[in-house]
This record gives C-alpha cells, structure tokens and sequence, in this order.
C-alpha cells in the first residue's frame, strides 16, 4: 500500500510538473480575458479555493465523453441563480424586441491553444458551415428558423455580431443555454484546414484520404465535434479540454489556461488542474464508488444504491448527499390518444377516463413502498421551485378517490362488467391494459405491480411489458401502444424563457399523441391533425410562445399550457421530487449540499459551476 | 471450411439484421431518454455517410468483400475501424484466456487422475463435491462476492484488469503486478465451473481406459502403478483434451462475457455485448466472424494433432481410402 502511494504520488507530481512547464512556456499568451466574468464566490455562500489537483468520475461509455461539456457548463448565455439567462462566454447580449441579438465578445477572450476568439469564428460558423449545402444539408437548425425563416447575420465588428429575425424568436438565447447548447461559433483558424473553401483540393484530399473518411464533409465534421470533444486537437472554450485521443478507458481533461471565469481575488478558473473520467462498465459504477475511486459521481447511481454508499463511506474519504431529481415526474404513465386500437382511442381521448385513472392512483401508497416516503405526490407538472409552479397544476386529479373515479368511468359509459367485475370496451373486451416500459429499471416495473392494484379497483386491468428502449420507441411512434411508462417533464424546472414544447404535441415520440406530433414535426406531411379542441389549443400556445415578445407574455402562454396540460391529465404522474444521490469526496469543496439534478436546465453539475469546485488536499 | 464460413457470415448478418430498427434508432433512443433531443435530419444524414439507405443484401456484399480485404467495416458506437477497437483489447484479453485456462488445466489434471484412480474414496468425493460447487456457483455471483472481498479485505480497486491509472500507459513493473492483482478474481471465476467439468471428463475418461483388459494385464505382470497409469491410459483418455483445443480457440479470443461484463474487464466480451445491443451491427457482425472463423481453423487443427497423436485415428483415416 505504501509503496502505490508512493507511485501516485509521484505520478501526480510529474503530472504537475508537465502542467507547469507547459504553462510557463505559454505565459506571454496564456490567461482570461480582459474583461473576465468575475464568480463571486463568497456572494454564493461558497469558499474561496486554491489551485492544483486531480479528479476522477467514471462514465461507462465512449459516448460519455459529452458529458464533460454539460457538466462543465460554459455557454455563450447561461442560467444564473434564479434560472434567468446571463451573459458567459459573451461580454453581453443586446436584445431588442426578442428578435434582434447583438452578442459582445469579451475583450482579448482565447481559445484553449491561443488564438483570439471574435467575431470571424461566428462568420464562419454562418457562412463556411450553417449555410454550406453539403455541411448542413437539412439547412439550418430548427431553432433558428423563425416560420422557416432564418435570421440576417452581421459582423458589425472584430468583437460584435448581430443576428436579426423578422419575427421574435426567444427559443435562440435559451438553446445557446441548453445543456446541449446549440452552437454557432467553431474555431474558424483551426477548422479552415478542413474546408475546401480555405484549403488547397490536393491537400484536402490528402488528408481525407489519411483519416480513412468518405469525403471532406465527414472529415470536418470528425475534426470539429462541440459537443463530444473527441478531437484533443480542437481548441475549446470550456474549462478543461480533453488531451485523450480515443478510443480509449481513460479520458484526461487538462485546466482551459485561458477559461474566461475568474474569482474575486483574480484567480482564474477552473481551480482543479484536470479531471480524469475512467470508463467502467455501468453496473459496477455503484459498487466503484462505494469503494472510493469517483470523487464527483452521480450518473448511474440510483437512490436504491444510497444505503451501500452511505455504508461504505463510512470507510472511505467520501461523503453522500441527496439532490432532487428535476424532472416534472419521476415516472408517468402516457395514455395514447392515438393508438391504432378504435376502442382504445375513444376511451382515452374522453377526458372522464384520463381523470379517472390518475384518481385511481394510490400515489401515497407508492411514495411510501417504493421511495420511502421522500417523493413529493404529485401529478406531471413543474415543480414548486419553479416560478411557475402552482398548487392546482400540480395536485390536479392526483388524489387517491376510487369512488370519483369509478363514478368518472361509469359517467363515460363503460359501466357495463364482466362476471369478475371488470369493466368492458364498448366493443364488449374487457378493459385489459398493457402499459409497455422499456424495461430498464425495475423500479417502473415494481411502480406499475401497484397501480395494477389500485386500478383493480376501478375494474381495470393493467398488464406490465417491459421490452427495450429502441423498440418501444419505434412502437409508440407506429401508434401501437395502449399505455407507455415514459419519464415525466423533462424541464421540472421551468421559466418562462425555457421551451414548453413538452406541452404540445411536437414529435411522434410522444407517447400521448404520437399521431398528432407526427403531423407538427412534418409540418402537415404526415400524421394527423389533432382532432380535440384542449390540443389544438396547446398547439397554438406553443406556436404563439415561439413568438412572443416579452418574458410576460411567455409566463402567460406556460400558465395556460399547463393549467390545459394537467386539467386534462394528458400525462398521469405519479410522484416527483425523488432523490439523486450525489457522492463527494470530503476533500472537494464548493459542492452543493442541496441541488437539482437534471438535464436542463441545470445541465447536471454544470449549472453549479464545477470550475469552482476545488481540492483541499 | 469455406463454404461454412461463408454460410454462417450470411446468418450472422441476417440475424444482426433482424431485429426491428438499426444503430441510429437505438442512438436517438438513447438520446431522448437523457433528454436530448436528436435533429432527425442530422439522422437522415449518417444514415446515407454510412450507407444505411441501400438495401441490406447490398450492405451484405459490401461488408462480405470487405471484409476479404481485411477491411472489416466501420463501428458506428466508437465511430473507428473495426479492427482498431478491437484490436486495443485483444491482447489482454488473451492473457486472461490463457492464463485462465493454464490454471484450468494445472488443477484439473491432478485431480481428475486422482478422482479416477481412487474411485469412490473420500478424497473423490471430496474434491468432486468442491470442483462440482464451483460449477453450480453462477459465475456473476461469485465475480460480484469476491469483488467485494478483495476490495474490503486485500484494498483490490473493483472491477477491471489493473488499476485505472495504468489504463492507455506503457508497460511498466508497477502497471504489471497491478494487471496480476486483478488478473486473480477473474481467473479464479472463469475457472471454477471450467475445472469442474473438465475434472469430471478427465475421470470418465480414464475409468473407461483403467477397467480395460490391457491395464489388469499391465498390472497382473507386475508394471509399476505409475507406469501402468500413465503410459497407456491417461494417454489414451486424452483424446477428447485434444478434441477440445479447437473450441479453446475461439474462447480465448472471446474471453469469458458475463464475468467480463460484470468485472468491466478491458476484454473483447463486453464489446461484443455492447455492439450486439446497439445494433452497432459491423462491430458485431465482423467479430463473430472472426470467432466463427477460429472455431473452424481450431477444429482443423485438433483434428491434425488428434490424427498425430492417436495412431487409431490415422489408420482409419486410411482404411477408408
């Protein structure tokens, strides 16, 4: 043991060393900007840190690789503390009308290799890749288009840009925020050598012929990935940029000397001098951090794991605590609207059988079994520290009232029974419901074995089928399911400036209404018009949402949506607010003791700004 | 051999092929589910960079010649050649093949001698009980349980081959006693439930030869028991060891999956795995190919080393011609 130490030790310091080197050699360029974004820590109720050290998380697979970029949270605009959008990477933003964007590039900003970062890296994000036919050959990203129409690019100066819509579009500044950001900037001096429109055919060729890819286009797109920093050569604005060529188990992500964040003091961000993400295989990542190899893990730990790690960190240099999940709800039943089945598809578009069936749901009964009695009972709405959160959403129709429900049912004619008392399909089946899952926890499983029960009680029979992901996604957008178990509301914790689109019918993915999500993604092509007035409305919301004027509006609109969205019980919650455990080695400071975990909008961790987190060791 | 080969290729794509939806379905499925959200048009595109758009016999040929070339396709999960991914893990899955079957053997043999010479005793007994527990113990199980003990009792980092700062190092003294470390848990594993059966089989084997007549023979004119056990009938019960060697070949390259799986051991068996569910079918495709490939040259090769070593074999090989 003494002598790994040892070894460790040594290895560390010869790590340091080489980071020191390096950066003496880059001094008289390396640093932030001129006008860095100062992080006042102490204003945050977090400590002041110091620089240095390494640290390890376990990610499972070479894909995982993009989660250094949520979790290290760098963006053009980002969310602060109370979820409003602020300036990052900019210097600042200029909005006017919610349609013409005017973005200041910070003064003597770097990429990680040195190169000034201005306004030419977004002219040739716009001109050299949005609007290259054979790069983007669907054309321009969803988000920028503003009833098809584009925005008018300007470079007004070396550190000014202008993006000019002719109607508002505020989905813009929120997709730069998103975890996965939309980007549209890329590092123009290091991306020209894959461009035919700056770079010689014959040398092109040659290295498209050396990378062993199809063309330039593959080529460019290998070389410049954002959003999966494969390519240790491409040069980043994030805090830490990957030094790992893959494939490989074993990613070293080393300090951004020139990150645009700074502390009060003048420190510049991030603290930690690397992160090291080892891959492992999913199943034992629980049982490797119960044994202290991850400093910073929560991505694939369940909260059934948390008695092992609060166990074992007895032993370790770890402790645990509990974050809240931040999705609208942890599991919620999609009762399809549009499913092929005729006599289904009645059923479920009545309103009386929606309703009926989340009254049916003995939800405290399910809290206390299966989540100890920690999960808030709750419908699929946004959560209570949203400011758009309010009782009557989320409580709407989730009481446990078999006698309204039954009441409900026999309202909406299906009060005939069969001889063991249950219900029939005006067709004269009985009402037998298969709720598909895709099969990857048990927890949904063992959730579903309750509400089985529950659901007897209406004169309901409910069947389990858990199957896989891919597959159940493929039946939901065939319209093929009955019932599915999905996730809840993605954004838990929405404002108003964040997409509502999970209230409208926008994808065929959708498994309430994949039919009439089909017919808004292809715009009329295919699928069908929604045919009940509540959707059609939902419809228009969202469409007016995408543009309006002023934050009030929009708060308005999501009011409306969701008040439509839960008084119609289009999706059936069942309990939110569960617990993430989130384990920390007691050396690493500046974690949060209470936070959000969810994709957006905190991005994970990256909302917490791990540039400040640090090692007292 | 050829006519297998290019038989059981046409089942291995057409099976891969099979079920509903491809690579790209399960990579947005993936996606949705933490959230994201994947441009279909993005998917249109890969679609056609990897030639998803044509029909399948037409991928069939194409990989089929390709891989004739040495060329064994694209892996669409790890976005690199075949034979680069695979490549990078080969050699340590190897070593802990080889090494596991060596350990096999090195118990095995003792034993099964012993087992069939003491017909019966308590020590048969005994050891049978021992070697057959290690065959009904569920592989997984006792990966997961002496996971854990080593990491309580001995510090042992869990799972993989070596500690997870050695990974993408050179070779060095230290990166080599940590690879030995953890190389002890999963040979023990594999090993059990294969030292099990193969003491078993060494067993039957040698009590059919031991109750022959030449053996009584041999013993009644007075030939040493040593002697009398080894120079004829262990020998001759040896032929379905050598019989075996061809599977071996396979097995070593594939390394045990399971075990592998739940020991995020760096070995080919959790690639396989992983490239099977999601369908990342060239990745998939071209590394059964490459096993059904060695269990047919494994086969052809015990079969030589049974005609060498078994004069019977070789006679009758002739008497039929």
């Amino acid at each position: 043991m003494a002598i790994t130490g040892l070894l460790r030790l040594s290895v560390a310091a010869a790590i340091g060393l080489s980071i020191v080197m390096s950066m003496s050699l880059n001094h008289a360029l390396a640093g932030p900007p001129d006008e860095p974004r100062v992080v006042d820590l102490e204003g945050m109720g977090r400590t002041i840190g110091k620089k240095g050290g390494s640290l390890s998380i376990l990610m499972s697979k070479p894909k995982d690789i993009r989660m250094m970029v949520i979790y290290s949270g760098a963006r053009l605009v980002s969310y602060n503390d109370s979820f409003e959008l602020a300036p990052d990477i900019l210097k600042s933003v200029d909005v006017e009308e919610n349609r013409i964007f005017t973005f200041h590039i910070r003064p003597g900003h770097k990429w990680s290799d040195g190169h000034a970062f201005t306004s030419e890296d977004f002219r040739y994000y716009w001109e050299d890749v949005a609007n290259n036919s054979e790069l983007s050959q669907g054309g321009l990203d969803n988000k920028l288009l503003v009833n098809g129409k584009g925005p008018k690019f300007e470079v007004i100066d070396e550190l000014t840009v202008r993006y000019t819509w002719e109607e508002p579009n505020p989905l813009f500044l929120t997709s730069l925020a998103g975890a996965r950001p939309l980007y549209v900037y890329k590092p123009a001096h290091f991306m020209k050598q894959f461009h035919p429109a700056h770079q010689e055919a014959e040398k092109l060729a040659a290295m498209v012929a050396e990378a062993n890819v199809r063309n330039w286009v593959s080529l460019h797109t290998r070389r410049g990935r954002q959003y999966r920093p494969e390519n240790p050569e491409m040069p980043t604005l994030q805090p830490w940029m990957n030094t790992t060529q893959p494939p490989s188990e074993r990613f070293v992500f080393k300090r951004n000397p020139n990150f645009h964040r700074v502390d009060t003091n003048g420190t510049q961000l991030p603290y930690i001098d690397e992160i090291i993400m080892n891959m492992s295989s999913s199943s034992i990542i629980p049982a490797k951090t119960g044994g202290g190899e991850s400093d910073l893990q929560a991505r694939y730990i369940r909260f059934d794991n948390y008695a092992f790690l609060k166990k074992s960190s007895e032993n370790h240099d770890y402790k645990v605590v509990l974050w809240q999940n931040g999705r609208g709800s942890q599991m919620t039943i999609l009762p399809n609207m549009n499913v092929k089945d005729d006599a289904w598809r009645k059923v479920l578009q009545d309103v009386r059988v929606r309703r009926a069936l989340s009254l049916g749901i003995n939800r405290a009964e399910i809290n206390e079994i299966i989540y100890f009695g920690l999960a808030r009972e709750a419908g699929n709405s946004v959560l209570p520290s949203s400011p758009l959160y309010k009782d009557e959403h989320a409580f709407a129709y989730a009481e446990h009232d078999p006698d309204a429900a039954n009441a409900l049912l026999d309202e909406a004619g299906l009060g005939e029974r069969n001889d063991d008392g249950f219900r029939l399909l005006p067709d004269g089946r009985v009402m037998e419901v298969t709720v598909e899952s895709a099969g990857e926890s048990t927890e949904e499983t063992d959730v579903l074995q309750l509400i089985a029960e529950h659901w007897a009680e209406l004169g309901i029979k409910l069947f389990t089928k858990p199957s896989q992901r891919d597959i159940l996604r493929r039946r939901i957008s065939n319209g093929e399911t009955v019932m599915s178990v999905w996730f809840g509301l993605n954004r838990g914790l929405a404002t108003a400036v964040m997409d509502p689109e999970e209230l409208a019918p926008v994808s065929p993915l959708q498994g309430n209404w994949p039919t009439w999500g089909r017919y808004y993604e292809t715009k009329g092509v295919a699928g069908e018009k929604p045919t009940l007035p509540e959707v059609t409305r939902l419809s228009e919301l969202y469409k007016s949402w995408r543009s309006a004027k002023t934050e009030e509006e929009q708060a308005k609109i999501w009011d409306e949506m969701l008040t439509i969205f839960t008084d119609q019980v289009f999706t059936i919650g069942i309990v939110n607010g569960t617990l993430q455990p989130v384990v920390i080695n007691t050396a690493l400071q500046n974690v949060p003791e209470e936070g959000i975990w969810a994709f957006e909008p905190t991005a994970y961790f990256g909302h917490y700004l791990p540039d400040t987190f640090w090692l007292d060791r | 051999m050829i006519p297998t080969l290019l038989l059981s290729s046409a089942v291995i794509f057409f099976i891969i092929e099979l079920p509903p939806g491809d690579y790209f379905e399960s990579y947005i499925a993936d996606l949705t589910a933490a959230g994201e959200s994947v441009d279909q048009k993005r998917i249109d595109y890969l679609k056609q960079e990897y030639g998803f758009d044509r029909p399948v016999y037409e991928r069939y040929f194409v990989w089929l010649t390709g891989m004739l070339q040495g060329d064994f396709g694209y892996s669409f999960e790890h976005e690199r050649p075949v034979t680069e991914v695979v490549g990078g893990r080969l050699y340590l899955t190897i070593l802990v093949s080889f090494v596991t079957i060596i350990v096999t053997w090195l118990i095995a043999f003792p034993i099964g001698i012993y087992s069939a010479t003491h017909q019966y005793s308590w020590g048969d007994y005994g050891l049978t009980f021992v070697g057959l527990l290690g065959l009904a113990t569920p592989n997984f199980l006792l990966a997961l349980v002496m996971m854990y003990l080593a990491n309580v009792w001995f510090g042992t980092s869990i799972g993989h081959l070596m500690d997870l700062k050695y990974l993408d190092q050179p070779m060095s003294w230290p990166k080599f006693w940590s690879i030995m470390e953890h190389l002890i848990i999963p040979v023990i594993v594999i090993g059990t439930s294969g030292t099990a059966a193969m003491i078993r089989r060494i067993r039957a084997n040698l009590l059919d030869e031991l109750e022959k007549q030449y053996v009584i023979t041999a013993k009644a004119k007075g030939v040493p028991p040593r002697k009398a056990l080894m120079k004829y009938p262990l020998r001759m019960s040896l032929n379905f060891f050598v019989a075996e060697i061809g599977s071996i070949l396979p097995a070593i390259v594939s390394g045990a999956e399971i075990v592998a799986i739940v020991l995020s051991l760096e070995t080919t068996g959790p690639l396989l795995i992983a490239a099977l569910q999601s369908q990342d079918m060239y990745l998939a495709g071209s590394f059964l190919m490459f096993l059904a490939f060695l269990t047919v040259i494994g086969v052809l090769l015990s079969d030589i080393a049974l005609a060498f070593l078994d004069p019977r074999i070789r006679l009758q090989g002739k008497a039929s011609k």
